[in-house]
């Protein structure tokens, strides 16, 4: 689903976040990318979603080199992955429900679908008696959880999720990654980068480990 | 929580090409967010409108005195005249036989004998000296003969008026339609100013609008960037800007069409009393349902317009 083909990325100043990245995620296979704050993980993640072009080397997505896209086909990419963003990255103008609803807006669902669909979305993070306040009348855990909601409203077939637990105590983390190994277990590739060890541990989980832009360690895992 | 494997079963049943009436809705729902956006800015948006207004008015006024102008001009055309003044010699026989004499003439198509005491009756009716006719011992206007030429363009009639220069008695002999052919030259200048003006405007409306829109895109550059990250389109992310252009330009162009209004209605009351005194029926024209629709309609576009060239490149530049 996710194929990396010696990608290496340096950004405008010089300075390479990501060398000679090799490595791929399967149709319904959930990794953890960790690492050090600076190793490269969100970069690697903007990558998939095209937010960054890699300097060297092909990335595929669905079979598909995301360094070829155009912008309209970056757009139609998108949609098909569910964003969880490390700084949110929230319409603070718009209320709860409207930011959730926002990726069904776009791809132009039925408003009476698009209903059912965020409500579900937000119940499975447990905000839905939250939907009419505005993200900034939130905790910053309540964002973050906005942030999932609006990543797997539309049904992804891909989940990227940046530190998705950064803000959240340990029982909702572990109700996120409920979440996340449900889609899982429905064929959805999820990569989440995090450096919440216990958490990732417990699961037991594929997990690449990144070290100043290089992978130092791919552990299979054991639990899927 | 709950278990979502069940419902994944109906997924992707409404998407990618949405039915018409799920376009109409969503459509509905931007245009009503556009419109509350520029409402919570209600200074910034009026002054915009205003400007928009002032911009359109000044070319619909242009154009609205060009046609009233040309209608006076369709009035009056067929009626240039030339008026032979003859001398005081002439006696009534001749001037008969004069007339009789034109009429036979291919180029005339009628003739009136004025005789001199017609002439001192008619000045004294209109002037409202009716005692002068028999104050005056001696009546010193002279008769006229109104010729009336077959073709009314300005090169014949002056062609007939040379060729009656020469008849005998005959002492001047003038053309009535040279103030004709005055104003229609000056209603052909307003027309080509009308012209000019409205492409001018028309730059300055897109230069305005743009501006405007330009800036609420730079006010709301965080908001296109979530869009696009999570799968919007530079159409859609610019489609509420759209909106606001068009609304800034429909309201320009309302506001545009009540002024105009008001200006109408002041300047005719004032115009029906001036005509009331030469017993015209003339009525003014280029205010009606055509131009009200033409200047909110217009305005519309080019707000449209104006914001669709604004945005184009500048979300196209915002590319997360
Ligand atoms: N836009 C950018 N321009 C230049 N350098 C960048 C840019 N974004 C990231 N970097 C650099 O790339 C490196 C990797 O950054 P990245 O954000 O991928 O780290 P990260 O692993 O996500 O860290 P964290 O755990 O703190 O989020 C860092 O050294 C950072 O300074
Ligand atoms: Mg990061």
């Amino acid at each position: 689903m996710i194929k990396f083909d010696n990608v290496s990325k340096r950004y405008t100043g010089g300075h390479e976040a990501l060398s000679a990245i090799s490595f791929e995620i399967g149709t319904g296979e959930m990794a953890f990318i960790t690492g050090r704050s600076g190793a490269g993980k969100s970069s690697l993640l903007k990558l998939i979603l095209a937010m960054e072009r890699a300097s060297t080397g092909a990335l595929f997505v669905d079979g598909v080199n995301i360094n070829r896209l155009s912008r309209r086909q970056i757009a139609q990419h998108r949609r098909k992955i569910g964003a969880v963003f490390q700084d949110h990255q929230l319409l603070f103008d718009r209320c709860v429900f409207d930011n959730v609803a926002l990726p069904l807006e776009i791809c132009g669902y039925w408003p009476q679908d698009a209903r059912r669909r965020v409500r579900a979305a937000l119940d499975k993070v447990d905000l839905l008696r939250k939907e009419r306040l505005y993200p900034e009348m939130l905790s910053g855990g309540e964002q973050q959880r906005v942030g999932i909601a609006r990543a797997v409203v539309n049904r992804p077939s891909i989940i990227l999720a940046d530190e998705p637990t950064g803000n959240l105590d340990p029982d909702l983390s572990a109700d996120v990654m409920n979440v996340f190994q449900q889609f899982r277990d429905v064929g959805v590739s999820l990569l989440v980068a995090s450096h919440d060890i216990s958490l990732i541990s417990n699961l037991d989980c594929r997990t690449i480990t990144l070290e100043a832009g290089k992978i130092t360690e791919d552990y299979r895992g054991g639990g899927g | 929580m709950k278990s979502q494997s069940s419902q994944r079963s109906h997924s992707n049943q409404r998407r990618a090409s949405p039915s018409l009436s799920t376009w109409v809705q969503i459509h509905r729902k931007t245009a009503l967010q556009s419109w509350q956006r520029l409402l919570k800015t209600p200074a910034s948006s009026f002054a915009t409108v205003f400007v928009i207004a002032v911009g359109l008015l000044l070319p619909a006024l242009l154009y609205g005195v060009s046609a009233n102008l040309s209608s006076v001009l369709d009035n009056l055309n067929g009626t240039a005249q030339i008026s032979l003044f003859m001398d005081n010699g002439s006696t009534a026989s001749e001037l008969r036989r004069l007339s009789e004499d034109l009429l036979s003439d291919h180029a005339i198509s009628s003739v009136a004998l004025i005789s001199s005491e017609q002439a001192l009756e008619e000045f004294s009716a209109a002037t409202g000296l009716s005692d002068l006719s028999q104050q005056l011992s001696d009546n010193p206007l002279p008769a006229t003969l109104v010729v009336t030429p077959v073709n009314a363009d300005p090169e014949s009639v002056a062609t007939l008026a040379a060729r009656l220069e020469g008849t005998s008695h005959v002492e001047l002999v003038r053309v009535d339609s040279q103030w004709i052919q005055r104003l229609a030259a000056a209603s052909q200048l307003v027309a080509v100013s009308g012209q000019i003006l409205t492409i001018v405007v028309v730059l300055g409306l897109f230069f305005i609008v743009g501006n405007t829109i330009r800036l609420a895109i730079e006010n709301r550059r965080d908001e296109i960037t979530v869009v696009k990250l999570v799968g919007g389109t530079d159409a859609f992310a610019a489609r509420p800007f759209l909106y606001s252009g068009m609304y800034y330009g429909l309201g320009g162009g309302m506001l545009a069409t009540v002024l105009q209004f008001a200006i109408f209605i002041g300047f005719n009351s004032a115009l029906q009393d001036l005509l009331q005194l030469y017993e015209s029926n003339f009525h003014l024209q280029g205010f009606g349902f055509t131009s009200s629709a033409a200047l909110v309609l217009g305005g519309g576009a080019i707000g449209w317009l104006g914001a669709v060239l604004a945005s184009f490149r500048q979300i196209a530049a915002i590319s997360p």
